[in-house]
């Protein structure tokens, strides 16, 4: 017991004295998930607008008019549709909407009168979410007059908050990244510079010197994210927390060690940093971003879908967003934790067996 | 110029590569990161779990049931479970949208008296929570409207909407994901490389070869950088190859362009590889740095996620200040747009690229120390 706790300080000072990468890591864990929250929107929000009028105004300024803040920027006119097409191909605008000079006559004897849209579709989601948000101005506009009232709830987030919300995927992003890399290159090190062998040859239980290592990152990381949640989600995002905090940091602490197993796995194979670099990015990239953080699992591919249930992260990020949001209770938690518990074995497992034998 | 030496150099950093195989990981990446993220990120919202709890079980409250299970982007279930049991099913993330049909629905409707519709969603996914209002509240007028033509309505006007989607007419998700990603795995790959490649010769002690060694800074930079970059421009071809043949993402511009400005942007991230590793005095600290100040501004940037013009405040200067954006741009119109060189706005795209990669590489050899101080 003496000899694990002796490790870890040995492991927690030799981090410490690397200033550079105490800034790097305490950078990561506040000014980047910052950064993530704070810019990024995925719902068509400020969508650039022109538009092309023929008609000499009245109905097309009214409907203009309802093209308001937050989802759309102030129509910008354009004097022919050479220059609103001219603006779309260099993308100052996303959309543009052409009046033309039969549409309010139309309009006002009750034929269909049509409204020509030119939408850019590089972006297609913000597109075809753009030209919805549209047509229910439109049908609003028209008022058919259908008695029908829809109310409708947004639950646990009734806004639709980006920014928490990216924040968040960014924080578990950054936990899966920095806890691989650091654990890999902490064994990798000592592969490189030859003090493994010795480590392995000590009187001492090559399971303690492993467990030691690994845990002194798992508690580096447990810290940023800590400092991460009360700075950046609480402090300047006001991320709801409906779930309980505790079950979180459990939570964060079963996986950080289970994926501090895969950077062991990754350190076992590779036999120096430029190795390790090169594999963890390989495996954390798909990693990351197919297991629900940017596209929810069961909208991809069906084989990425069922590849996705081998790794941890799914489970710790549907976990994590059920925590935080849906306030899930600790029973309806279970799976995620025993997902998470299950992988997490394996792979330290694995990792523990491939890197603890001298020969 | 020492020529003599500088081929030295070289031909030592490719026997490095090739032995350690590290060449393997120089195609295998892109490829791989292409490939997954190209059939995986899904942008647009397809088969969201529907649970419709019918109250009425008229004829019209039926219609509005198979309106939702006739289009791709429900999948819809009838369901009789309490409200409350409905609301615990989307706790438990196996649903995302619940729509109630009151009962009497019909009934009210024909009499023109107001009904409520009541929609749940989850919106712990925000973004598609917005999206899937707007389908919800589409699908539901699309019936109603279709059902008030036979409702005794004054007459009046209508407005129909024409659209064209310019570019990506089919609005496909690869079209408008997988340049976006070459621009991405452009950055991350060259530069993860390039990141060792000094640092690690610091740590090791090896970096004395060089202060002993006759080649000025500017030239040890490059000879550390050519044969990776070298090593690095087939996967531009490579990687054309996958957008156009796997994913059939249309290619409209000049391919000259696509490769000239491709060569480029590889420079300037191994030239941010590079400063990295001139900077940094550990391995660690250089991959940390590296992923931290690659992955996610490429991601974020790179405009598959959002167009740049949407962004406000402090992300649109910050896009600004990354090269990614410029040649995404460039990217998108070779692949969709075709606009090529006749555009002023990429020509003064590839300067800023071209600015970057001076700035980048001068301040490499600024920074790099030859001797110990």
């Amino acid at each position: 017991m003496k000899i694990f706790f002796i490790i870890l300080a040995k492991e927690l000072i030799s981090f410490m004295r690397s200033v550079m990468l105490v800034v790097v890591v305490l950078y990561s864990f506040t000014v980047d998930i910052y950064i993530a929250g704070s810019g990024i929107e995925i719902t068509p929000k400020n969508v650039g607008v022109g538009y092309v009028d023929e008609t000499g105004g009245g109905i097309s300024q009214k409907i203009l008019s309802r093209l308001h803040e937050a989802e759309f920027l102030e129509p910008k006119p354009y004097l022919s549709q050479k220059a609103l097409s001219d603006a779309i191909f260099n993308k100052e605008i996303l959309v543009g909407i052409i009046f033309d000079s039969e549409f309010e006559k139309k309009y006002r004897q009750n034929e269909v009168a049509n409204l020509n849209l030119l939408l850019d579709a590089t972006a297609a989601s913000q597109s075809l979410t753009t030209l919805s948000y549209l047509q229910n101005i439109v049908l609003d506009f028209v008022k058919m007059d259908i008695p029908i009232e829809i109310k409708s709830h947004k639950l646990f987030n009734q806004n639709a908050d980006n920014h928490q919300f990216m924040a968040l995927t960014e924080l578990l992003s950054i936990t899966t990244m920095l806890i691989v890399i650091l654990t890999a290159i902490a064994f990798v090190k000592e592969k490189e510079d030859g003090t493994w062998d010795i480590m392995l040859l000590m009187p001492v239980n090559p399971k303690v010197i492993i467990l030691a290592k690994s845990m002194s990152q798992v508690l580096i990381v447990m810290i940023g994210v800590i400092l991460s949640l009360g700075f950046v989600l609480f402090g300047s995002f006001d991320t709801p927390m409906n779930g309980s905090f505790w079950l979180f940091i459990l939570f964060t602490f079963m996986y950080a060690f289970s994926s501090a197993g895969l950077g062991l796995f990754v350190a076992a194979v590779s036999k120096d940093v430029m190795q390790v670099a090169q594999l963890s990015i390989v495996i954390m990239m798909p990693l990351i971003f197919l297991s629900g953080a940017w596209t929810p699992v069961y909208a991809m591919h069906p084989i990425f879908q069922k590849l996705s249930i081998i790794s941890p992260l799914r489970y710790y990020i549907e976990g994590s967003e059920s925590l935080f949001y849906r306030g899930t209770s600790f029973i309806d938690m279970m799976p995620y934790f025993a997902g998470v518990l299950m992988l997490g074995s394996i792979l330290y497992w694995y990792g523990f067996r491939k890197i603890g034998k001298l020969f | 110029m020492k020529i003599k030496t500088i081929k030295a150099y070289m031909l030592k950093e490719f026997m490095e590569l090739y032995r350690t195989r590290l060449i393997v990981m120089v195609y295998l990446m892109p490829t791989m990161i292409v490939i997954l993220f190209g059939y995986g990120i899904r942008m647009d919202v397809t088969q969201a779990r529907i649970l419709i709890i019918d109250n009425d079980q008229s004829q019209l409250s039926r219609e509005l049931t198979t309106a939702f299970e006739h289009t791709k982007y429900f999948n819809a279930t009838k369901s009789f479970i309490s409200e409350k049991e409905a609301l615990r099913s989307i706790k438990q993330a196996k649903t995302d949208v619940i729509l109630i049909i009151p009962s009497s629905f019909e009934k009210n409707l024909y009499k023109g008296l107001k009904s409520e519709l009541g929609v749940f969603i989850d919106a712990a996914f925000p973004t598609r929570a917005s999206t899937l209002e707007s389908y919800v509240q589409g699908e539901i007028l699309n019936v109603a409207s279709s059902v008030s033509a036979n409702l005794p309505t004054q007459a009046q006007g209508m407005i129909k909407l024409n659209y064209r989607t310019l570019f990506n007419q089919a609005m496909r998700d690869e079209d408008a994901i997988v340049p976006g990603l070459i621009g991405l795995v452009l950055l991350v790959a060259p530069a993860i490389l390039a990141a060792l490649l000094i640092v690690k010769e610091k740590e090791k002690g090896t970096i004395f070869n060089f202060y002993a060694s006759p080649l000025s800074k500017g030239e040890f930079l490059l000879a550390k950088i050519l044969p990776v970059f070298v090593l690095h421009s087939l996967n531009i071809f490579i990687l054309f190859l996958i957008a156009v043949y796997l994913f059939e993402v249309p290619f409209r511009g000049s391919f000259l362009l696509y490769w000239f400005a491709s060569e480029l942007y590889i420079m300037i991230s191994l030239s941010i590889g590079m400063l990295i590793s001139v900077i940094t005095k550990k391995q660690i600290v250089a991959v940390v740095l590296t992923v931290i100040v690659t992955i996610l501004p490429g991601f974020l940037y790179s405009g598959m996620l959002m167009p740049i013009s949407s962004m406000s405040g402090e992300s649109y200067i910050e896009a600004h200040m990354f090269p990614v954006m410029y040649f995404t741009h460039i990217l998108y119109d070779t692949f969709l747009i075709g606009q090529g060189v006749a555009s002023a706005k990429i020509l003064l795209y590839l300067g800023i690229l071209v600015g970057f990669l001076v700035v980048m590489f001068t301040s490499g050899v600024l920074l790099l120390k030859k001797g110990i101080k």
